[in-house]
């Protein structure tokens, strides 16, 4: 009898610390979210190569590891604004995570459109994962951040910068560098001014007649945003008109009136610009931020300014792209003076991109959706995950033997992005960044096309945004 | 008396739903066309403007030059596809024609097509740079075609885009038409020494007025209301060169959030389609109304 309870003790006792073990073997995040088992969430994005990953592996693995399922929707830049607006607009709830570009954040923050993620985890500790931790993310992290409160309202998924990339195997060709030192009696080397990105671009073309090669991309599509997005984020900067020209105090757009838009030196940043196009490939008049990457990745420009987020496979992978080991990457060219007024922090020479997933106030699985984003969010997802989308949100991630290794095929992207990175800038803190986007493209669609000339074009252009900007109740 | 009521259940549901989906949204965007309503504005709540917005479409350059360009483009649809939709007709029709039944399944095959992948298509065949289309007219003819910088380019492929997808729809409707037309009146015209443009004009035209007017309204009013295809094709472009209304109006209420505005915008544009619309009766049928 003594032996049979003792057994049976004995028999408790492995047992306890059989189920003590096996649930210690469980991963935190299987027991954080044991009480969403089976649940969906959904979320939409624009379709990028960082998207794509969360899309092919980071929502599999999280579903793998938590019992969560992630439907995600991986879909055009116009098509994901559209859906998502108009679903956290009706509440319909139909997505539990949205992205939201750097861009767009303030328009997102004015509506009240988004879950305060430190709020959300301070008042449930359970899902607050300790592997989360928002110190970890570059200072990009503050653009997802509540002026007001310092809260975090969106988790960094992507970010890059808007490089100069030029074809290193071309540039460095002494027969093309005598024929160039030949036609315009200087070294041929990565501009840093826009006299000489423009001489460089009209040397290639004329030498690149015949073999379908042109001197730079343009990111001129007559009829989408990304060509107000390139000249007023990445060439007017260059030129020291920041903010689109308007004065973030007064929301005057018109020089008249205080604001840059038609000033001077935009004037000249769009005529530079509008000119370059006789440079470039046929395509670019509808070219996005997609074609320009693909024309770069065809071998059809020997320059551009191309997104960082395509970065990585141009330069890396040889089934999309022609170009791969011939990749340089440098700072994009500048007027004088611009460059020292970006070191001081007083100005900026580019686009500092990317975005980040919020949660709607209208998902109906906000704490499942809130352990996908911290799961994300977590040191060691990312590097894996740069390597396929050429995006870094996390310090640490630099340091990464595979991240160095990768750096050094892309001929220093990484580097000049953690260390030049600081004279990049994303876009100002507009509330009406769509409206005013939409009121001031048209004009510069039509001195793309030669319908009005550039000077003209910003006059209207300003004039207008001005009069939209009264009518928004935001200038007075 | 009992007949009238169960006439009348039986509509209900019909009735209910399009109560539901057509007169309330109607009603509201008639509402909401007297405000002015942005919610990216300061004051997102709407505020009373009376008739402010539809003053300001009288005056609104962009929002008229988009309406006329998109009266133009409805004119060149409606007008081409009624033209080679007969011809398309009679030929599908004629008996000598040799693997006829073959063609007339080909030819209906767009009418399947979404839209939006027919706008992905043609995107992709005339895209500036890559596109078959400006490859081949710059090879054969030294044309350099391209709808990105070319407004004109851009205008004509829209229209022919629009014939290649619904030109069947009006050649199925016409044969369905002259297959349905007597054959006396037909022989006896030609009996009385009428020549094929006169039997065509004097007969065959009025016997087919009914189909040809339903034909009509049902493309001019799509031709009208075109977004997908050409949202696809040139997202309005070049800068606004195919901006048509219904385009027009999505980007005042979607990306711009203009809803008072973009409300207005709908309602006087219902208000010129119909209008057309009744126009176009009277000048078909010389009738003022009551349709039989």
């Amino acid at each position: 009898m003594n032996s049979f309870v003792k057994a049976v003790g004995v028999g408790f006792i492995s047992l306890g610390l059989w189920s003590s073990t096996a649930l210690a073997q469980d991963s935190w995040w299987k027991t954080a979210a044991q009480p969403y088992q089976g649940a969906t969430i959904r979320g939409i994005s624009e379709s990028t190569p960082a998207s794509k990953y969360v899309e092919q592996v980071l929502g599999p693995k999280f579903t793998e590891e938590t019992g969560i399922n992630v439907e995600f929707e991986a879909t055009s830049w116009d098509q994901m604004y559209d859906k998502a607006i108009k679903d956290m607009e009706a509440n319909t709830g139909i997505y539990d995570f949205v992205y939201i570009e750097q861009d767009i954040v303030y328009t997102y923050l004015a509506r009240n459109f988004l879950v305060d993620i430190t709020k959300s985890l301070a008042d449930n500790a359970k899902i607050a994962s300790p592997d989360f931790k928002p110190e970890n993310f570059t200072t990009f992290l503050n653009y997802f951040k509540d002026p007001k409160s310092g809260n975090v309202m969106g988790v960094p998924m992507e970010a890059f910068i808007k490089p100069y990339l030029y074809r290193k195997d071309l540039f460095d060709d002494p027969a093309i560098q005598k024929a160039y030192k030949d036609s315009t009696g200087a070294d041929l080397k990565p501009a840093t001014t826009h006299d000489e990105y423009t001489q460089i671009a009209k040397f290639f073309t004329e030498y690149g007649a015949d073999k379908e090669l042109w001197g730079t991309t343009v990111q001129a599509s007559s009829s989408h945003p990304a060509a107000f997005y390139e000249f007023f984020e990445s060439i007017a900067p260059t030129f020291g008109v920041y903010n689109w020209g308007i004065d973030g105090t007064t929301f005057a757009a018109t020089e008249a009136n205080g604001g840059q838009m038609n000033s001077a030196a935009a004037k000249k940043a769009l005529n530079y610009w509008v000119g370059l196009l006789k440079y470039a490939p046929p395509e670019s008049t509808s070219s996005t931020w997609d074609e320009v990457a693909g024309t770069f990745a065809a071998g059809r420009a020997a320059q551009g300014l191309v997104y960082g987020e395509n970065a990585a496979w141009i330069a890396t992978d040889e089934s999309k792209s022609t170009v791969v080991g011939k990749v340089g990457v440098s700072l994009p060219p500048v007027e004088a003076g611009v460059m020292e007024a970006a070191e001081s922090g007083k100005g900026y020479i580019g686009y500092y991109d990317g975005g980040a997933f919020g949660i709607p106030h209208s998902s109906k699985n906000k704490d499942a959706s809130l352990l996908f984003l911290q799961y994300i969010g977590q040191a060691s997802v990312q590097t894996d995950w740069a390597l396929a989308g050429s995006r870094i949100v996390m310090n640490s991630t630099y340091d990464d033997p595979k991240i160095v290794d990768q750096d050094n095929k892309m001929n220093g992207y990484y580097t000049l992005m953690r260390e030049d990175g600081k004279l990049f800038a994303g876009a100002p803190p507009f509330p009406f960044h769509s409206q005013v986007l939409q009121v001031v493209a048209p004009f510069i669609y039509k001195a793309i096309v030669g319908e009005i000339k550039p000077d003209d074009a910003l006059d209207q252009a300003a004039t207008a945004a001005e009069a939209e900007l009264v009518k928004l109740g935001y200038r007075k | 008396m009992r007949q009238s009521n169960i006439g009348w259940l039986f509509l209900a549901p019909a009735t209910l739903i399009l109560f539901v989906v057509g007169f309330v949204p109607f009603i509201y965007i008639l509402y909401v066309g007297f405000f002015d309503w942005n919610t990216n504005a300061v004051d997102p709540t709407l505020r009373w403007a009376g008739l402010q917005n539809y003053r300001s479409l009288v005056f609104d350059t962009t929002f008229l030059n988009s309406l006329a360009r998109t009266l133009v483009f409805a004119f060149f649809v409606v007008v081409s596809e009624l033209l080679l939709g007969y011809v398309l007709a009679r030929a599908l029709m004629a008996d000598r024609l040799w693997g006829r039944q073959f063609f007339r399944t080909m030819h209906t095959l767009p009418i399947v097509v979404a839209p939006i992948a027919v706008g992905a298509t043609w995107r992709l065949l005339c895209v500036p740079g890559f596109g078959i289309v400006p490859y081949y007219l710059k090879l054969w003819f030294g044309i350099d075609y391209n709808i990105s910088t070319n407004a004109y380019h851009a205008f004509a492929t829209a229209i022919i885009m629009d014939l290649w997808h619904w030109m069947p729809f009006v050649t199925l409707s016409l044969m369905a038409g002259l297959t349905a037309l007597p054959k006396e009146p037909l022989e006896q015209a030609q009996i009385d020494g009428g020549n094929k443009l006169q039997i065509f004009w004097y007969v065959i035209v009025p016997m087919l007025k009914p189909v040809l007017l339903t034909t009509v309204f049902i493309r001019l009013m799509d031709a009208l209301r075109s977004v997908d295809e050409i949202w696809m094709l040139t997202k309005g472009g070049p800068a606004e060169a195919t901006r048509f209304i219904g385009l027009h109006i999505w980007i005042n209420v979607f990306p711009k959030t203009d809803y008072g505005y973009g409300a207005a915008m709908s309602l006087l544009t219902l208000y010129v389609t119909i209008v057309l619309s009744w126009l176009l009766f009277v000048a078909m049928t010389g009738r003022k109304g009551g349709a039989q």
